[in-house]
């Protein structure tokens, strides 16, 4: 399990967006929403910040941190 | 396939396959240690990296790169930096070892030719490591 798990493709389903809108309104790429939504890459806080800002959550709401998860 | 990639793998793709294609033949076809022959190789792949890399930045329409994307070139950078190191390491530990049990006279200019090729093969090494370090890095979607 990792440290970090995120909300995001639930969220973002629930919005009708796709990746790429996503990625374009985050500024990122759409690889890069992938590797986040398969807990494969954390990202940078303020990535974290604009992703819960763009679907419109506090940003606990999309990510959630598990001390025991392996970082 | 190659739509879902990123602007930065297709020209970690494309590095790769000049590298492959100009480093390949000079070590493995060249008889000779010559001064010119290193300097055609890297004429040869400045012109295909102009080339491959012009030709996948008008391919793609999106150019953006991330954070993401730097952290997995410092990665590959790194790869490559611990490469180059081991690999000099190495390589001045063998030129030492011959010099010092006498089968090399280190003023002799073939000899100085000779390390040009192998240090120059090294440089080459970490160069490939470097890039394949990262598209491995983008496979495995870190």
């Amino acid at each position: 399990m990792p440290a970090i798990r995120n909300q995001i493709r639930d969220l973002r389903a629930m919005r009708e967006m796709t990746q790429q809108e996503l990625a374009d309104r985050v500024g990122v790429t759409r690889q890069t929403v992938i590797a986040i939504e398969q807990d494969k890459y954390s990202p940078s806080l303020e990535t974290a910040f604009k992703v819960a800002l763009v679907l419109g959550v506090p940003l606990e709401q999309c990510f959630q941190y598990d001390p025991r998860g392996k970082r | 396939m190659v739509t879902s990639l990123s602007y930065r793998e297709k020209s970690l793709y494309a590095s790769l396959a000049a590298e492959l294609v100009v480093y390949c033949p000079y070590f493995f076809q060249h008889q000779q240690n010559s001064v010119n022959k290193v300097a055609g190789m890297i004429i040869a792949i400045i012109v295909l990296q102009v080339i491959l890399q012009s030709v996948i930045a008008a391919l793609t329409r999106s150019r953006v790169t991330d954070e993401r994307d730097r952290l997995i070139e410092l990665r590959g950078y790194r790869a490559g930096y611990l490469t180059l190191a081991s690999l000099m390491v190495i390589g001045l530990g063998m030129l030492w070892f011959h010099a010092t049990v006498g089968h090399l006279r280190l003023d002799s200019r073939m000899v100085g030719l000779h390390f040009l090729s192998v240090f120059f093969g090294m440089l080459v090494i970490a160069d490939i490591t470097k890039t394949a370090t990262q598209i491995v890095t983008y496979r495995r979607a870190i």
